[in-house]
C-alpha cells in the first residue's frame, strides 16, 4: 500500500443487542457456548461487510468475541486464574486475571478468529493482540517475584502468538499497550517487552498507546522511549487530547522507516464529526507527518458507540481522507 | 500496636448477607426503586462492612465508603462551586475517578459526611475513624477554571475542608484522617502543603491523621513527618524506601504503617509481616504503630481484602509477642 492517507480503525466495534443478550445467557447457562460462537461468527462477518462497503483500506474483525482485552488473552494462556469481582468506576465491574503460575502459550489465541475474519474479505486484515505490559499492569500477581520476570514472560508468549499469526497469512499485526505510558519509571521495561513480541516478524506491526501522553511530554527521554517504540506504526489518540500529541512529535523527525495512525475522530462522543472537521484534523497532521506515512483512523476502539454513530464516523474518516487525497494529488 | 484500614472496602461480594448495592444501583438507574430504597441498600452494606472489619479484629475501622464512586466525588459534589467533568485515570491504577471542576468561587455550604459517620459509629462495635479527602490531592485532581493559581484552590479547600473535620469532630470522631497521596509525585509543592496543612487542621477537636500513599517521602522526610498531624501514615508496599527515611520519627506523633499489599491479590504470610513491623520498629516503638493495608482495599474483591485483614491482624498479634 503507497500513496498515503490510507484508513483503518484501531480495534473494535459495537456488539449487536443480540451478542450482549447471548453472553448474558451463557454466563447464566441459558445458552451453550457453541451457539454464542455461531453468532459471534454472524457480527464478525457483519462488520467486514460494513467495512468493505465503507472502503476502509486496512480492517479489523470487530473483537466480536471479547469481553476484556487483558481477560480475553488470559484465559487462553497458562499460568492464570481470574478473580473475583472488582470495580473499575460507577458501577461497572470486572475480573482480573491473576498469575497463578508460569505464564505461557500453549494453544492458538488469536489466530482461528484472525483466519475467520480474513477468509470474509481479499482487503487487509489486522491481527489484534494486547502487549505483555498492559496484560502484567491489569493483572494481579501471585507468581513472579518481580513485574520484570513477570512482563518479560509474558512478551515470550504473546509472541508465539504473533509468529502463529504471521504463519497463518497475517500481513498486519497491531499489540495494544494502553498501560504503557502509565509508569514513566516502567516505560523502558514496556518497550523492550514489545520488542520480545516483535522480534523477527516480517508482518508490519503496530501499536496502540493510550492515554497518559503527560508523562512523557514532561522528559525527552521517555518521548523516545515512544517514537522509538520496536513497531512499524504507532497508533495515537490524538483527537481525545486537542492534538497537543502533535506538538511533541512537531520539534523532532519521525524515524524515516515509522508510520503514524492518527486519531481524526473522538471515540467516545455521540456526534458523528463533520467530513470537513476531519479534513482538518488530518491537515494539522500533515503539517507534521508526511501523507506517504500517516493512516488515518478513529482514536481508539469504537464498541462503546452504538452502530449507527460508528459507521457514521468511520464513513466520514474514508469520505475526508478520499477528498484530501484528490486536494493534494496523492493517488 | 493497633491495626486499621486506609479507606475503602470492596461494595460487593460472594456471600454477603446485605443486599446487592451493585444490582441496587442498577434498579435505581433503570426506574425501578427509589433513591430512598438504594439509600437504605448502602446503609446494609455499610453495616456488613462494618460487622467484617470487626470480626477480622480491626481495632479502629471505617465506614468503607460504601456511598463513594471514587475518592473526590462525594465531596465534590456537595462542595458548592464544583462541576464534575469526564473520567480520569486514579493515579497509576486501572480505575477512574470524575474529575471535579471549579466553575465558581468554592464554598462548604454544610456537613458532607457527618451523617454517614454518626451512621456508621451508631451500628459499629468499634471506633470508626472519619476519613476526609485532602485538600492539595482534591486541587490536584481538579480542574479550576475559575481561579488563577493551584494555590489559591489549596487554600480555599483547606478552608472547607477544615469546616468539614470540625464538623465530624463535634459529631464525635475520635479521629479525622485525610488521604493526601498527590503531593509525594509533587514535591516541590510541600511550602504550600505546610501552610495547607495547618489551616486543615485548625481547630479541629478530635485527634488528626494524614495517609500519603502511592510514593515515598524522600527529599521531604524530616518536613514532612513534621506536618501537624497525630498520625501519618505511609505505604511501604509500593514505596519500601520509606522504611529508610524514618530516623527523623517525632516522639509525639504515631506512624500508620502500610504493610499489607492492598493492590495484590498474594496474601501475606505472618512472617512476612512481622519482619515488617521489625523494620518499622528499629525507628519507632511498637506503642505508636497503627498497623494496616497499603492504601484502600477496594482494589481487591471482597473475600481477598478480609482475607488479608485477618492475616494481618494474625501478624500483629504474633509481632506484639516477638518483638516486645
Amino acid at each position: 500500500m503507497t500513496g498515503g492517507l490510507l484508513t483503518t480503525a484501531v480495534g473494535s466495534y459495537p456488539k449487536p443487542d443480540y451478542i450482549l443478550k447471548s453472553r448474558t445467557k451463557v454466563s447464566r447457562g441459558q445458552m451453550s457456548k457453541e451457539e454464542l460462537f455461531e453468532l459471534e461468527k454472524k457480527a464478525t462477518a457483519h462488520w467486514i461487510k460494513l467495512q468493505e462497503d465503507m472502503d476502509l483500506d486496512l480492517l479489523v474483525d470487530g473483537e466480536m468475541y471479547r469481553g476484556d482485552m487483558v481477560t480475553y488473552f488470559s484465559e487462553e494462556m497458562e499460568g492464570f486464574d481470574i478473580s473475583g469481582l472488582v470495580r473499575s468506576y460507577g458501577n461497572r465491574y470486572y475480573r482480573k486475571p491473576i498469575a497463578v503460575g508460569p505464564v505461557g502459550r500453549s494453544s492458538d489465541i488469536t489466530v482461528s478468529w484472525w483466519k475467520y475474519a480474513q477468509s470474509l474479505t481479499a482487503r487487509p486484515v489486522k491481527g489484534m493482540l494486547t502487549g505483555p505490559y498492559t496484560i502484567v499492569d491489569w493483572s494481579f500477581n501471585e507468581y513472579y517475584p518481580s513485574r520484570e520476570a513477570f512482563v518479560l514472560d509474558v512478551a515470550r508468549a504473546v509472541h508465539e502468538e504473533a509468529v502463529a499469526l504471521e504463519k497463518a497469512g497475517a500481513k498486519y499485526i497491531q499489540i495494544d499497550e494502553p498501560a504503557l505510558s502509565v509508569r514513566a519509571d516502567e516505560m523502558e521495561l514496556g518497550s523492550r517487552a514489545l520488542g520480545i513480541v516483535t522480534e523477527g516478524l516480517n508482518a508490519f506491526t503496530i501499536t496502540h498507546t493510550a492515554e497518559y501522553t503527560h508523562t512523557y511530554a514532561e522528559s525527552s527521554e521517555l518521548f523516545d522511549i515512544i517514537a522509538n517504540l520496536p513497531v512499524d506504526m504507532l497508533d495515537l489518540e490524538t483527537v481525545n487530547s486537542d492534538y497537543f500529541i502533535l506538538d511533541l512529535f512537531r520539534h523532532r523527525s519521525l524515524a524515516p522507516d515509522k508510520y503514524i495512525a492518527l486519531g481524526v475522530v473522538d471515540s467516545h462522543t455521540h456526534e458523528v464529526e463533520p467530513v470537513e472537521q476531519i479534513k482538518d484534523g488530518i491537515r494539522r497532521g500533515l503539517e507534521v507527518f508526511p501523507a506517504d506515512r500517516l493512516y488515518v483512523k478513529p482514536d481508539c476502539g469504537l464498541k462503546t458507540r452504538l452502530e449507527d454513530e460508528a459507521v457514521g464516523k468511520m464513513r466520514n474518516i474514508v469520505t475526508a481522507a478520499r477528498e484530501l487525497k484528490a486536494e493534494l494529488g496523492i493517488a | 500496636m493497633q491495626t486499621t484500614v486506609v479507606g475503602n472496602y470492596p461494595k460487593i461480594g460472594p456471600g454477603a448477607q446485605a443486599p446487592s448495592l451493585r444490582a441496587a444501583i442498577q434498579r435505581y438507574q433503570a426506574g425501578r426503586i427509589s433513591e430512598d430504597d438504594l439509600h437504605d441498600v448502602a446503609a446494609e452494606v455499610t453495616k456488613e462492612v462494618l460487622a467484617d472489619q470487626a470480626r477480622a479484629g480491626l481495632d479502629v475501622v471505617t465506614d468503607g465508603h460504601i456511598r463513594w464512586d471514587d475518592p473526590y466525588t462525594y465531596f465534590a459534589s456537595k462542595i458548592d462551586g464544583f462541576d464534575l467533568n469526564g473520567l480520569i485515570r486514579y493515579f497509576d491504577s486501572n480505575t477512574y475517578f470524575r474529575q471535579p471542576v471549579a466553575e465558581r468561587k468554592l464554598a462548604w455550604t454544610g456537613p458532607i459526611t457527618v451523617a454517614d459517620y454518626r451512621f456508621a459509629a451508631e451500628n459499629s462495635a468499634k471506633p470508626v475513624k472519619a476519613v476526609v479527602v485532602g485538600p492539595y490531592t482534591l486541587a490536584r485532581q481538579s480542574s479550576w477554571p475559575h481561579y488563577n493559581s493551584l494555590q489559591e484552590v489549596v487554600m480555599d479547600l483547606a478552608s472547607i475542608l477544615n469546616r468539614e473535620a470540625r464538623a465530624l469532630a463535634d459529631a464525635g470522631a475520635p479521629l479525622v484522617q485525610f488521604d493526601e497521596p498527590a503531593i509525594l509525585r509533587h514535591k516541590d509543592d510541600l511550602p504550600m502543603f505546610r501552610e495547607a496543612m495547618s489551616r486543615l487542621v485548625d481547630g479541629v477537636s478530635s485527634k488528626t491523621a494524614v495517609y500519603a500513599y502511592f510514593g515515598d517521602i524522600s527529599g521531604l522526610a524530616k518536613e514532612f513527618l513534621s506536618l501537624p498531624f497525630d498520625v501519618i501514615g505511609l505505604d511501604f508496599v509500593m514505596n519500601p524506601a520509606n522504611f529508610d527515611l524514618l530516623g527523623d520519627f517525632p516522639a509525639d506523633k504515631k506512624l500508620g504503617l502500610g504493610i499489607v499489599d492492598a493492590r495484590n491479590t498474594k496474601l501475606e504470610t505472618v512472617d512476612e509481616i512481622v519482619e515488617q513491623i521489625r523494620r518499622a520498629s528499629n525507628s519507632v516503638g511498637l506503642d505508636r504503630i497503627d498497623v494496616s493495608p497499603s492504601c484502600g482495599l477496594e482494589f481487591l474483591p471482597r473475600a481477598n481484602a478480609y482475607g488479608k485483614l485477618v492475616r494481618m491482624v494474625e501478624g500483629v498479634a504474633r509481632a506484639q509477642e516477638v518483638l516486645s
